[in-house]
């Protein structure tokens, strides 16, 4: 079964297409995003037909979304709560918040929850260290968390419902955020 | 143009070199070694490992001297005059062995690893790392040819540098960059590049290995020679390495001039024919059944056999040319016939005189070296990955230093990404050709192929393969292309020894150096080496010799390292004539499907121990080296051809290698040439009666006889018999992509899977020569095309039919 239904595989062209003649590579952080809104991570039929859409080999687009921690190869839960822990947060007590997040989501790192709802990911620095510690659920950064916030905010998550981002807002889940990353804009 | 000149100094040594050498190179110019392990001169630079550091002087940091180019007056100072370099070298070495497993004793690359003597040389001697290294799953095959170690990978990039530069295969790359580098492949993919060989010998580690080598060996229990590949006229230079007489390895030898550093897979791996045990290595004389005998009575036999008879001479392209040479004389002088010809496809014609006088006279000729600085190409009837690879690799060469190619074929090659195709119907080459000539063809690729001849001028190249030997005369059109532009221009046989078969005049109407033997004047320059011919007309062409032997008219039929039911693109044709001729001799490695046949066998020595030449498509005559003696009682073929003589109660002339080399050197040298005019007379659109034709040439990997007992080449790259047609006919008859279909011609029929794709030319179908269960030859009528019908065949039906991937008995 294509990953990408007949409209989605037109949107793929057109993101294609806004890049230049012989440099369509171009596209393909794009079209990974595209492929991971539907099916909420990027599978081997999703590399492979990002990997068509340009002409490319598979390995070709493994190489760059096995890159790219955004771009999740391996199961993964509808929301993914991802902590820093990188230096300025770690000194911010990120540990802690990490610690939190573990235990109020209850599975390995990496991991989705049984009843895929979850995801943790440790995160290097999101380039907001002047907010640390910064978690960010599907992408959407939530600054100064502490470990308190951090069970609220999964708590949300489970009772269904998305917690207000520090700035802008929240995507959906992680399908949503991947949609809007693909470019496609702010809402589907 | 001449390059600007750079003056540096390595080491307080001074050398001169052009501007934008590599400081690397430079010191190499000084025989001072770097330590390195990502270079590679025929990769670009990618700064990969840290190994080659250098300073220099006023800067403040280390430099990669694999990737700093040198400027004037620069002072380089290298591992040899500077502490600091040395000691971020061992420093480096010491990062790089840190995940690195101590596997050397079970590593097939000990003994010839870079890694292991660049530690010893230059490295730290010992590790303060004590914690855990990295461990993977060993080793993951990436193909049934090649398997990866990971943890033995120093993430240098040559392979993947490799495929993406060179072969344009990119199957493989580095995953997960950063601190859990690796290199990989996509899950579920196969490395199918036919050159995948070429990462194991560049990897600078044993991290990529070769199934066929694994734990086969050590380096010091090898005995090894420097060879050429037997396997097609591209002439790879390789190293042959033999353990207890039994070979177990080929690898690239460097030649710049010829194959750069790169072997092609079945190169590489296609190397167990010389042992396979089917091989014979007795004389064999027909009693009641085949009985072994000695050379003398064998000799004798078929001496009284052919005494005042019809004798013919079939032969493939595996002869190597000294041989060659012999069997053109021994055929005319002691059999007086002109019944004798290596080829399949039937050029005749210009062309390919001026083919076979262009062998000797490279002047006439196309290199390597012209094809990688041409500026336009026209490839015409090849298709060069499949034929010919490591010109394929050239032409990508060519491609991405700027050259326009065009391949004018009724298939698209896997030049598709740098290449333009022109798809023709086969039969229409010689018109398409013709348009290229007048320049004809405006805005379309047969119109640009025109103009980037025109503006190449002398950098222009036109390349003949032997699909347009298929059709009378349009190679000389390809030829008349290139005079008009003054675009060089090579006929582009397949096989190792077709070039110097037709120098040598193993060929029913020329004589050594693409003399004719019915032009007196040219006919007196063999004589005076060869004494009077007494057969003075042109002689039969392998397809005229079948015809001629399945009606009786030949006596004794001689089958020299060819097989004409798997070879002949007429296998009925083939079995009447071996059914018709009383005497058939067989020379050659093995009997296969000629041991009803044969009435005596000769046992031929194989190429590893052969000391020969083979003359690459070029016309390049290049030494083949033995590595041992013959099996058994098997002779150098030559030697049998003299043999032979004797036993006609003549002689050839030479009972010694130099001798026959010394004797063939003046009529083999270049001469005068005057072209002659085409018989050509304007091609005209060509019309069809048939409803399809089906055109076929053998992929590189089939069920060739060079290629018994490769089994990991044919697990990796060998295909299943398929059929390619185009969306427009495949929906005419209603054919759907993947099914099966019931292909009829003339000579038989066939059911076999379906490729449908718009890669083919339309009103063309194509079926591969030889894969294992259709041989197509069966399907033909003594030439490579012939008019088909296709129509698909209901699942059920396909599967109840005993003729399934077989022939039937007529349409
Ligand atoms: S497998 Fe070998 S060639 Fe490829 S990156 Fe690793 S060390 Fe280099
Ligand atoms: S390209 Fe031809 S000569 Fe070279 S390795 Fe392959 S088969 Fe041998
Ligand atoms: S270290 Fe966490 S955002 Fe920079
Ligand atoms: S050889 Fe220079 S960085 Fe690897």
């Amino acid at each position: 079964m294509a990953v990408l239904s007949p409209e989605l595989r037109g949107e793929a062209e057109r993101i294609k297409a806004r890049y230049p003649a012989g440099r369509e590579r171009s596209a393909m952080l794009p079209l990974l995003y595209l492929v991971q809104s539907v099916e909420g991570r990027v599978t081997r039929d999703g590399l492979r037909e990002v990997a068509d859409v340009l002409g490319l080999k598979t390995a070709e687009v493994e190489a760059v979304a096995s890159f790219y921690s955004m771009l999740r190869l391996r199961p993964t839960g509808a929301h993914v709560v991802s902590v820093c822990t990188n230096l300025a947060c770690a000194l911010r007590g990120a540990k802690e918040v990490y610690a939190a997040a573990h235990d109020a989501i209850g599975s390995h790192a990496e991991e989705m929850t049984e009843d895929g709802l979850l995801t943790l990911h440790e995160e290097e620095c999101l380039g907001a260290c002047d907010a640390a510690p910064v978690v960010q659920v599907d992408f959407a950064n939530h600054d100064r968390v502490t470990p308190e916030r951090m069970r609220e905010l999964i708590e949300a998550l489970r009772r269904g419902e998305v917690s207000e981002p520090s700035a802008g807002r929240a995507p959906r889940d992680f399908k949503e955020a991947s949609w809007i990353l693909a470019g496609l804009g702010d809402g589907a | 143009m001449t390059q600007e000149a750079v003056t540096l100094t390595i080491d307080g040594k001074e050398v001169t070199v052009p501007k934008g050498t590599l400081i690397i190179r430079a010191a190499e110019q000084l025989g001072i070694e770097i330590p390195r392990f990502c270079d590679h001169p025929l990769l670009e630079p990618a700064g990969a490992c840290r190994q080659c550091y250098v300073e220099v002087e006023g800067q403040a940091k280390l430099f990669t001297s694999c990737t700093a180019t040198v400027a004037p007056g620069m002072a380089v100072r290298t591992q040899n005059s500077s502490e600091v370099v040395h000691e971020a070298q061992v420093a480096n070495l010491e990062f790089l062995l840190l995940n690195h497993p101590l596997d050397c004793p079970i590593c097939d690359r000990g003994g010839e690893c870079p890694l292991q003597d660049q530690a010893l040389a230059f490295g730290p001697g010992e590790s303060r790392y004590v914690e855990a290294k990295r461990t993977f799953e060993k080793p993951i095959p990436l193909s049934p040819l090649v398997g990866l170690d990971r943890e033995r990978c120093v993430l240098c990039a040559r392979c993947t540098r490799f495929c993406d530069q060179i072969s344009g295969d990119r199957f493989i790359e580095l995953f997960a960059r950063g601190a859990g580098e690796r290199v990989s492949i996509a899950a579920g993919e196969d490395f199918l590049s036919p050159f995948s060989g070429n990462t194991i010998q560049i990897c600078p580690v044993g991290a990529l290995t070769a199934t066929p080598y694994r734990f086969v060996a050590r380096p010091f229990d090898l005995s090894s020679v420097d060879t050429v590949c037997p396997h097609c006229s591209a002439g790879c230079n390789v190293k042959l390495d033999v353990r207890r007489g039994k070979v177990v390895r080929h690898l690239a030898r460097d030649n710049l001039d010829v194959n750069d550093a790169w072997l092609c897979d079945k190169g590489r791996f296609a190397f167990r024919f010389p042992d396979d045990e089917r091989r014979v290595t007795i004389p064999l004389l027909r009693d009641r059944g085949l009985e072994p005998t000695s050379f003398g009575e064998v000799m004798d036999a078929i001496g009284d056999w052919s005494r005042g008879k019809r004798v013919a001479f079939l032969t493939g392209g595996r002869l190597a040319d000294e041989d060659a040479y012999a069997l053109s004389k021994v055929a005319r002088t002691a059999f007086v016939t002109n019944d004798l010809d290596h080829r399949r496809e039937f050029a005749g014609g210009e062309a390919e005189r001026l083919a076979a006088v262009a062998v000797t006279d490279r002047a006439l000729s196309v290199t390597y070296r012209d094809v990688e600085r041409a500026k336009a190409i026209v490839v015409a009837g090849l298709d060069a990955e499949q034929e010919v690879p490591i010109l394929h690799l050239r032409l990508r060469k060519a491609a991405r230093r700027g050259a326009r190619i065009f391949v004018l074929n009724p298939r698209r090659t896997r030049l598709w990404d740098v290449a333009e195709h022109v798809l023709c119907r086969p039969g229409q080459e010689a018109h398409v050709l013709e348009q290229i000539v007048d320049g004809e063809g405006g805005d379309s690729g047969v119109g640009r192929a025109a103009d980037a001849l025109r503006e190449a001028g002398e950098a222009g190249v036109v390349l003949a393969g032997m699909r347009l030997a298929e059709h009378p005369l349009a190679a000389d059109v390809a030829l008349r292309a290139a005079r008009r532009t003054g675009a060089r221009f090579s006929l582009v046989p397949r096989r190792a020894g077709d070039k110097g078969a037709l120098a040598a005049g193993v060929h029913p109407r020329l004589l050594p150096g693409g003399r004719r033997v019915d032009d007196p004047g040219e006919r007196a320059e063999v004589e005076a080496v060869w004494g009077e011919l007494k057969n003075v007309v042109p002689g039969r062409n392998a397809k005229q010799i079948l015809e001629a032997a399945a009606n009786r008219e030949i006596d004794v039929l001689f089958l020299v390292g060819v097989d004409p039911l798997r070879d002949f693109p007429d296998a009925r044709l083939a079995r009447h004539a071996l059914e018709n001729v009383p005497y058939k001799v067989v020379q050659s490695l093995e009997l296969g499907s000629l041991e009803p046949f044969a009435d005596a066998f000769l046992p031929a020595a194989a190429f590893p121990e052969r000391d020969a030449h083979f003359t690459t498509w070029e016309g390049r005559a290049q030494r083949i080296r033995p590595v041992r003696g013959p099996a058994g009682l098997s002779r150098p073929d030559w030697e049998i051809f003299a043999g032979l003589a004797r036993a006609m109660g003549g002689s050839l002339g030479f009972e010694s290698l130099e001798d026959l080399q010394e004797e063939s050197v003046g009529l083999l040298s270049p001469r005068a040439f005057s072209g002659g005019a085409s018989a050509w007379v304007g091609a005209g659109a060509p019309q069809w009666i048939d409803e399809l034709t089906l055109f076929t040439y053998p992929l590189l990997v089939d069920e060739g006889r060079l290629s018994e007992g490769a089994s990991e080449l044919k697990a990796a790259l060998e295909e299943k018999p398929f059929l390619e047609i185009h969306p427009v006919d495949a929906d005419k008859r209603s054919i759907a992509d993947g099914g099966e279909v019931r292909v009829r011609t003339q000579a038989g029929q066939a059911v076999v899977p379906v490729r449908v794709t718009p890669d083919i030319a339309e009103g063309s179908v194509f079926v591969p020569f030889n894969q294992p269960g259709l041989a197509a030859n069966t399907l033909l009528s003594g030439r490579f095309t012939a008019g088909a019908t296709v129509e698909a065949v209901a699942a059920a039906e396909a599967a109840a039919d005993p003729e399934r991937l077989t022939v039937g008995g007529g349409p």
